[in-house]
């Protein structure tokens, strides 16, 4: 079930710099919300900017959702400004979520930047599906943006913290991170965050025979499968179609079936 | 609904529609898409993503940026062939009982007959229409001066023709903006035998990166759409109204049922609202009930009197 609603804003907080949390009321949506769907946002109600901006559902309440966002352009700019009591149209949720698999040994989440956004919702359901919570690798630029790390912590998860810097934690990459926390063939990976970030992640994953879940992140102007604008390329031809919708297809893809080298290549423009 | 439907009825060259509001092709995916926000077979017709003879992979991402009021895109016609067309996307569209514009693309004017043909053997379309103007299947780098069918009128002549032999369905034309007179083409697709032109296909465009000084599009250059080329195509619907006795179906920016009524009032018979099913996918939808209020609230008893109705 999908939902076109004007949400009531429940809180709106700056977490870090240009980075905003926003809580939504929607009983409907969070009812039908699986971790790992996204929605579209509708960051103003006028024609400019015109395509609503995809979010994914970070965390889900009973009565809502909440989402976690950065400020990257005029649309997330202006959507920062809303402030509680105002609504804001929502269409969701949409795409596919996480498969949630207690019989797999060990779950290791792997996240970096806003990336982060993709995993408090799906931390919760595996701590509840398998009994106890999966290992987080929370990496990002700098300490400041290591997010979510308590919220991670509340519900049990042994967090992992790296920076590029060093301000906190190990001054890794995430994919190191990973590394050292040796996954075998009985783990299972899940990652979000920049492209590179996700081709290393998914590297180390295969290595080690471990599966490796990914949440991409693309353009889209409809989010629902029409516009075919969000299109990465697959190494899996379905139906003679080597290109799959980050929307309906996705936005959480098996790793093994991602062309990382076609995407970056093309992302380097 | 609350519509009295026999004051929406339109006659889109042969083509009778129940109300005068479709979608553009390439917004609307298949129609299937949309099921699950409105009952499709309430629209005048439903206008499918352009089919061509092979499956087409489209271009490499990204395929969209957005701009002021709208995007870019260069999706380069992705679609699932002629084959998949028929034998999963039109059985969804006639169960529903939608009426169904076929948009069709080739590369020569054989492939463009023998869509239709396929199409009109099988019952899979109410109607063709020919897409002679998508600016995105070439390689900017390589195509040099690549020119879109629809922007000579002795390739329109020609295309037009083939297709015209090649079915008795109502045929339009799909025209580009990118040219220096509409009347021009849309006169050479009158006089070959076309029963309507859409007006208008996207406005070439592009955006760059200034921090990485690379273009936004891997294609670099994308058609333009949404509610900033609303005006331009206002225009040259009104400027082919006055020349053209065959209809004409509006399109370009439509964002509600006000937008819809300035293209009618320019002398378009139907619409086709395109982009901004991306931003409300019912909005088609809202925009049939909307034409039926601001008839009543008119007074207004059929919307063909809209038609060219402009007070200048």
């Amino acid at each position: 079930m999908r939902y076109i609603q004007d949400c009531e804003i429940v809180a709106h907080d700056l977490v870090a710099p240009d980075h905003w949390r926003m809580r939504l009321r929607s009983a409907d949506i969070a009812r039908a919300a699986q971790p790992g769907q996204f929605c579209m946002v509708e960051v103003v109600e006028t024609l400019y900017p015109f395509l609503r901006r995809p979010m994914c559902l970070s965390e889900i309440h009973d009565d809502g959702f909440t989402l976690l966002y950065k400020v990257e352009g005029e649309g997330t700019q202006l959507l920062s400004r809303r402030v509680p009591g105002q609504t804001c149209s929502i269409q969701g949720p949409l795409g596919n979520g996480f498969p949630i698999a207690p019989e797999v040994e060990r779950h290791i989440i792997v996240s970096g930047g806003i990336g982060v956004a993709a995993f408090p919702a799906l931390a919760r359901a595996l701590a509840d599906a398998c009994g106890r919570p999966p290992e987080v690798v929370l990496a990002a630029r700098t300490r400041d943006l290591l997010l979510c790390a308590d919220l991670f912590r509340s519900m049990g998860c042994t967090v992992h913290l790296a920076t590029d810097d060093g301000s906190a934690g190990e001054k890794a990459y995430a994919a190191q991170m990973l590394e050292r926390l040796a996954p075998g063939p009985g783990t299972r990976v899940y990652a979000c965050g920049p492209m590179i970030m996700m081709s290393t992640t998914a590297a180390v994953a295969a290595r080690a025979g471990a599966s490796c879940l990914v949440s991409l992140e693309a353009q889209m102007a409809c989010g629902d499968g029409a516009c075919l604008g969000c299109v990465v390329e697959s190494k899996v031809e379905r139906e003679g179609e080597k290109m799959v919708r980050v929307c309906v297809d996705g936005p959480v893809f098996d790793a093994a079936i991602i062309d990382w080298e076609a995407h970056n290549t093309a992302y380097d423009l | 609904m609350t519509c009295d439907t026999a004051t929406l009825a339109v006659n889109l060259g042969g083509l009778r529609m129940k109300n005068p509001v479709t979608v553009a092709s390439g917004t609307f995916g298949y129609g299937e898409e949309f099921d699950r926000y409105f009952d499709v077979s309430l629209l005048g017709a439903v206008t499918t993503k352009s089919i061509s003879l092979k499956p087409r992979a489209g271009n490499k991402p990204p395929r969209l940026v957005e701009t002021p009021a709208g995007l870019l895109n260069a999706i380069g016609l992705q679609n699932v062939g002629i084959e998949r067309f028929l034998s999963q996307k039109v059985p969804y569209l006639r169960k529903r009982n939608a009426t169904i514009i076929a948009n069709i693309y080739g590369y020569s004017p054989e492939e463009y007959a023998e869509l239709a043909r396929r199409l009109e053997a099988e019952g899979a379309a109410d109607a063709i229409e020919a897409n002679l103007s998508c600016p995105n299947v070439h390689d900017a780098r390589t195509a040099k001066g690549a020119v879109l069918v629809s922007q000579s009128c002795e390739a329109i002549t020609v295309y037009t023709r083939a297709i015209r032999e090649a079915t008795r369905l109502p045929l339009y034309i799909k025209l580009t903006p990118n040219v220096m007179n509409i009347q021009e083409p849309a006169l050479a697709a009158e006089a070959a035998g076309a029963d309507g032109v859409c007006l208008i296909n996207t406005l070439l465009g592009m955006a760059i990166n200034p921090e990485t000084r690379k273009p936004r599009l891997a294609n670099i250059v994308g058609g333009l759409s949404g509610p900033a080329i609303r005006p331009v195509a206002v225009k040259m619907v009104w400027d082919a109204a006055r020349v053209l006795r065959i209809p004409i179906i509006g399109t370009g920016g439509i964002s509600g049922a006000a937008s819809a009524i300035e293209f009618l009032l320019a002398g378009a018979t139907a619409v086709s609202v395109g982009s901004m099913s991306f931003r409300r996918p019912d909005i088609a939808l809202r925009i049939v009930e909307g034409i039926a209020e601001y008839l009543k609230r008119h007074r207004i008893a059929d919307v063909n009197q809209l038609i060219g109705a402009m007070q200048a």
